[in-house]
């Protein structure tokens, strides 16, 4: 019964990590999954990251999208120095094991693709065959 | 005559001994356990006959698919919630590609040509020139990300760590142009995936 003991526990503990009955159900309704765990840290995008090792490997650890992106949520918006930890890659979160930062790196953009900012490949070089411009008199 | 004798004789042992003596002294399978694999014909006592009644009257096997139904609901789903959840990552996965910069700002790449060479897909195109300073870098450097096979050969063929494929996947693009990559989006790339990029190889500098 250990388990029915569980699940009891770890429903009281959803509801009180999400606000109650109606914050739960908002959450359920943007994250379509209910969960708890502990906030190991929050980047400078308002992307909370918690973790849970009552979940199975996998589903341990995950992204909060902060409510300013509304439902237009996507996954590349983690950074990555947070993508990192997000992908197992390591198990040291940027939070109390900082990445080094030098002042050239760029801030990090989310995929812009059909936004006005998206990429428009452009020739770096001069073209090899110029038009001939006819001399003005 | 004699000699008829002889052979009726012969005969008549070979015949003895194929009638009594050889069944008594083989060793003979006995088989007796056999097993019937086809379909039983239904046993038609009174007990039996009343028992499939009440199976097929009470529904038995339609409740015991529910209850196997209930049970998988009940279960954990073994389900990733994925933009929220995300798999576990190699530090040496290849995905979008990047140009890096030495610590100082400068970009590595000296135009050697040779991950346009290995290239598989010839996906990669590079035009150079002699800078103002007199180092050698690149004009051009692009990365047709359609053709790409994401071999990794371009990273592993670079002498100066200039080119790598970073642990990016969430690139897709609504429109084909934006995959054609040139030499400043590769650039940014890198200014924008160093940190991880550099902390995924330092992870995985033993084993290369």
């Amino acid at each position: 019964m250990a388990s029915f003991r569980s699940v009891i526990v770890n429903s009281y503990k959803i509801l009180r990590q999400n606000n109650g009955v109606i914050g739960s159900f908002l959450k359920l309704f943007r994250h379509d999954d209910l969960k708890w765990g502990t906030c190991i840290g929050e980047d400078k995008f308002g992307n909370k990251y918690y973790q849970n090792n009552y979940y199975f490997y996998g589903k341990n650890r995950w992204v909060s999208f902060p409510p300013s992106v509304g439902f237009d949520f996507d996954a590349s918006q983690v950074p990555p120095e947070w993508h990192r930890w997000l992908q197992y890659i390591t198990d040291e979160p940027p939070s109390t094991h900082p990445l080094p930062k030098r002042n050239w790196m760029a801030d990090h953009t989310e995929n812009l693709t059909g936004s006005s900012k998206e990429y428009v490949p452009y020739s770096t070089t001069r073209p090899k065959i110029e038009a001939w411009v006819p001399p003005k008199k | 005559m004699a000699m008829l004798k002889l052979f009726c004789a012969r005969a008549s042992v070979h015949g003895l001994a194929r009638q009594g003596l050889i069944p008594l002294c083989a060793t003979q399978q006995n088989r007796t356990h056999f097993k019937q694999v086809g379909q039983q014909p239904p046993n038609l006592e009174w007990r039996p006959i009343m028992d499939r009644a009440a199976t097929s009257v009470f529904w038995n096997e339609m409740f015991k698919g529910i209850g196997i139904c209930l049970g998988m609901i009940l279960k954990e789903p073994a389900n990733i919630n994925y933009p929220f959840e995300k798999g576990p990552l190699s530090p040496r996965f290849r995905g979008e590609h990047a140009l890096r910069r030495y610590p100082s700002g400068e970009e590595r790449c000296i135009a050697c040509k040779l991950c346009e060479a290995i290239c598989p897909a010839q996906a990669i195109t590079i035009e150079a020139e002699t800078r103002a300073d007199g180092s050698r870098r690149t004009t051009r450097y692009d990365i047709d990300m359609t053709k790409c096979i994401y071999c990794g050969f371009c990273q592993e063929a670079c002498p100066v760590d200039a080119i790598v494929e970073g642990p990016n996947f969430e690139y897709s693009t609504e429109t084909r142009e934006e995959l054609l990559y040139n030499k400043e989006k590769l650039l940014s790339n890198g200014d924008k995936w160093e940190t991880e990029i550099a902390a995924n190889l330092q992870a995985d500098y033993l084993y290369r």
